[in-house]
């Protein structure tokens, strides 16, 4: 996979949105979340059909599944609640503001970038009839996320002042920022913020949302269905949901997922091993949709700077330089991705295409494991099968590392467990994990403010204030620049070793329309699907 | 004895077993590598974390004390709380627990037919071609593990053949009758093996039934074929082989442990699988007494059975 080309293609969606603005007759599909983009690569001609029950596929977690996304790690956590909870917003290139807005029907920015108004779509309803206010908003952004385990959650709170916010009549939130924030739609409409009514901590079916789908039944490890929901604030302005039902289903073995899907007992399968996808490229019955750049899902193994010898960069630079990335392209992923240069996010606007790319070289390594009195240091790298190619890519890992001197063995989890416990996965002195695909500037605060490489012994209040910098900036090349000082810091410094990129390798029955059309391919989405 | 007091008198001794092999099941989560403390404070967690988190779990009182506690819990039907979900133990058995049985009547009720037939004509047969081939046949057919059955079906049924599903997908609240066809290849599976054992138990004891003189005198008397299995052979051979099919029946409760994996199956032994793979402790013990207790029902009833069919074995 060309890496230029794929630059080449987002640059072209990023020139689309704003052609979009210009020819204004956009603007009102591009600001609401029900509009739906077109798929041209996914979706059959004509308009979208009514009805039917959709059934998609997922890794799961296992018994671990949880109603509760505050707590929930897995796609298939998140890609329910998407379909239970009304999303704040999702970022959209082509839209206006970068963000295409769902409950909120706009964020207004004050002028010193200090304050952030957050105007509520009226009319928008719980499935028990009372209406989304600004204190659901404000609660569901600033009071279960505390608690929550999950980095992306943390994320707003390093970049609002949440004991400052308030509500203002039933429509309107006041979000004071901790200091200038000129990007702050892309963090709210990041398409993870979803509303959950005020003073709500336990879910069931009986839960009030206000999603495009209502929850009829959840077992975990086995799946969830949904119906329509008929109040969906969406229907009235003219989108999804197209379907009656949606059954998302887990089924954590890669082939047996495809193999549902060829079997005609899902019409959705999420995230195939790339092995697994080549032989569903000749079967007429179903199309193959892996993801493209920028949507594109980073490999990655975390060293604990809190734990020796990780403390010393050279050792870090060691394991960096350790990996042999085209090997793990070729052979994890089957030539079906891209080499990382230990920076998530690439392909994003705001990835620092510009550091040289890491290379290869296990006699340096051995070298400064040597100087670093780390020779025949032994360590364990944690892994789990959350994503296809995750264990492989670990198991080639530990060969690489054992190349270089170092005693490393691989721990494997089962699915969905590795992050279940996010606080004992933060411990672990090194650990796989797979980064989704979002912005650099976000990349970094989640996993900054949410405590992953923090509690992994990261903690540079320079990058944190170059990332505050390049956020704060209205001058695109300034923050250009200062984000790219950031992500310099993190590539020579940093305690991640990313070696490979891969596209999510999804795949569908012919007659499945618009999933990537509700949430621009980060995860799919099923509001603006439809069965044709 | 009369039947009631040999019932009674086989319900005791299954309690008294229950009882040993729940002591078995406790003690042998207790030597597993590290305990349930690990699981819930987290694989990294400090020594001080750690110990707060047994504390608060009991396990730092005595091994008997806890025993105990459990015992008395699933005396009332609570097996306690699992650790990776939070679910009821007793839930998840009463939930998964009959699908397997299911999987494992619907085994019996192809094999046995086929088993009843193969055995009693090599038995019938013994030591000629008939009898050597069936035996070769089905001594090979016990020797294939489930996952090897379970994946050539699969590689020919669902693959290359395509006419079943690869995935046992049960309808979401429903009963797996709901969707017939995720049946039909683990049922195929756990067929191939209790049809291997069942027909080598009941060729073992046709063969002991043909050889008595009883019959014998029936074949002089111008008695063959279906006419002497059925109305000689069988009626002997009938009771020490329902008590070889209550062995099959539980064997095949225990292989349901593997197929359901294979197939992705929502039963029992996929979720044992999970809680083994998890360290989910509670459930373990949970589910393994559950079908420690399954096995000796199905054991008693067999017996119960063999017994009502023949009374000689009374002494």
């Amino acid at each position: 996979m060309s890496q230029s080309i794929e630059r080449r293609r987002f640059l072209r969606a990023t020139a689309g949105g704003a052609v979009a603005v210009a020819a204004g007759s956009a603007f009102l599909v591009g600001c609401s979340d029900d509009g739906g983009a077109a798929d041209p690569a996914a979706a059959p001609a004509g308009p979208k059909r009514r009805g039917g029950t959709l059934r998609a596929a997922f890794v799961g977690g296992g018994a671990a599944e949880t109603l509760d996304h505050f707590r929930g790690p897995t796609p298939m956590d998140f890609v329910r609640a998407r379909a239970w909870h009304g999303a704040l917003g999702n970022l959209d290139p082509a839209a206006p503001d970068g963000v295409r807005y769902g409950v909120l029907e706009g964020i207004d920015v004050s002028d010193d970038l200090g304050t952030y108004t957050l105007r509520v779509r009226p009319g928008v309803r719980f499935t028990d009839g009372s209406p989304v206010t600004a204190r659901d908003v404000l609660y569901s952004l600033a009071g279960p996320a505390k608690s929550s385990p999950l980095p992306v959650y943390k994320m707003p709170a390093a970049n609002f002042d949440f004991d400052r916010a308030r509500a203002e009549g039933d429509l309107t939130v006041v979000l004071p920022t901790r200091k200038p924030i000129a990007d702050g739609r892309l963090i709210l409409c990041q398409g993870t913020f979803l509303v959950v009514k005020d003073g709500t901590t336990e879910y069931s079916t009986r839960t009030p949302t206000c999603g495009p789908f209502k929850l009829t039944r959840f077992d975990p490890g086995q799946g969830a269905a949904f119906v329509r929901n008929d109040d969906y604030y969406g229907l009235a302005l003219g989108g999804g949901p197209y379907l009656d039902g949606l059954e998302l289903r887990s089924i954590p073995a890669g082939d047996a997922r495809a193999g549902a899907l060829t079997g005609g007992q899902v019409d959705f399968a999420h995230d195939l091993p790339p092995v697994t996808a080549r032989t569903l490229e000749a079967d007429g019955r179903v199309v193959l949709t892996p993801t493209a750049s920028p949507y594109l899902v980073g490999l990655s193994f975390r060293m604990n700077m809190a734990v020796k010898p990780f403390d010393d960069p050279r050792v870090r630079e060691a394991f960096k330089l350790a990996v042999d990335r085209e090997g793990m392209v070729k052979t994890v992923l089957f030539g079906r991705g891209t080499v990382g240069n230990d920076l998530p996010s690439i392909g994003f606007a705001d990835y620092a295409r510009d550091i040289p790319q890491r290379a290869y070289d296990p006699d340096r390594a051995r070298q400064l494991l040597r100087e670093a009195g780390a020779e025949g240091m032994e360590v364990t790298l944690t892994t789990g099968p959350e994503t296809p190619g995750m264990v492989e890519a670990a198991t080639l890992y530990v060969e690489d590392l054992k190349k270089v001197g170092v005693r490393a063995a691989l721990r494997e989890l089962p699915a969905g467990q590795l992050f279940a416990d996010f606080p004992a996965y933060t411990r672990l002195p090194l650990a796989a994990s797979f980064h989704v695909p979002v912005p650099a500037l976000s990349s970094y605060q989640v996993t900054t403010a949410g405590g992953a490489p923090g509690a992994l012994g990261w903690n540079r209040p320079d990058v944190d204030a170059l990332v505050g910098q390049a956020r704060g900036e209205r001058n695109p090349l300034r923050a250009q620049e200062a984000g790219a000082a950031a992500q310099l810091a993190m590539w020579r410094d940093g305690n991640t070793v990313l070696p490979v990129f891969k596209p999510y390798m999804n795949a569908a029955s012919r007659n499945v329309a618009g999933v990537a059309d509700d949430l621009f391919e980060q995860f799919p989405g099923f509001a603006q699907a439809s069965l044709q | 004895m009369t039947m009631l007091r040999y019932v009674i008198r086989r319900l005791v001794l299954a309690a008294v077993v229950l009882v040993l092999l729940s002591v078995a099941v406790f003690a042998a989560t207790e030597v597993l590598p590290g305990d349930a403390g690990d699981v819930v404070a987290g694989v990294d967690a400090s020594p001080e974390e750690r110990a707060r988190v047994r504390a608060e779990l009991g396990l730092d009182r005595p091994a008997v004390m806890r025993y105990l506690d459990w015992a008395s819990g699933a005396v009332r039907g609570d097996l306690g709380t699992g650790f990776v979900g939070r679910r009821a133990v007793a839930d998840v058995v009463a939930d998964r627990l009959p699908n397997s049985l299911l999987l494992a009547a619907l085994a019996l009720v192809v094999a046995v037919p086929i088993a009843v037939a193969l055995g009693l004509a090599a038995g019938m047969r013994a030591g000629r071609p008939l009898d050597r081939w069936i035996s070769g046949v089905t001594q090979a057919m016990v020797g294939i593990p489930e996952f090897v059955t379970a994946g050539l079906l699969l590689a020919v049924f669902a693959v290359w053949w395509p006419v079943l599903p690869q995935v046992s997908l049960v309808p979401l609240g429903a009963s797996p009758l709901h969707a017939p066809e995720i049946l039909v290849l683990p049922v195929l599976t756990l067929s191939v093996v209790g049809l291997a054992a069942a027909t080598r138990l009941i060729r073992a004891s046709a063969a002991d039934i043909s050889a008595t003189p009883y019959v014998e005198s029936a074949r002089l008397n111008g008695v063959y074929g279906l006419r002497l299995a059925v109305r000689h052979v069988l009626p002997g051979a009938w009771g020490p082989a329902v008590q070889a099919l209550a062995l099959t029946t539980a064997g095949l409760v225990g292989g349901t442990v593997v197929v359901e994996n294979v197939f992705g199956y929502p039963g029992i032994g996929r979720e044992l699988q999970l809680a083994v793979a998890g360290r989910d402790i509670p459930m373990v013990q949970g589910i393994a007494l559950s079908l420690c207790a399954v096995t000796l029902v199905t054991l008693l009833i067999g017996d119960v059975i063999a017994r009502l069919i023949d009374p000689r074995g009374a002494a």
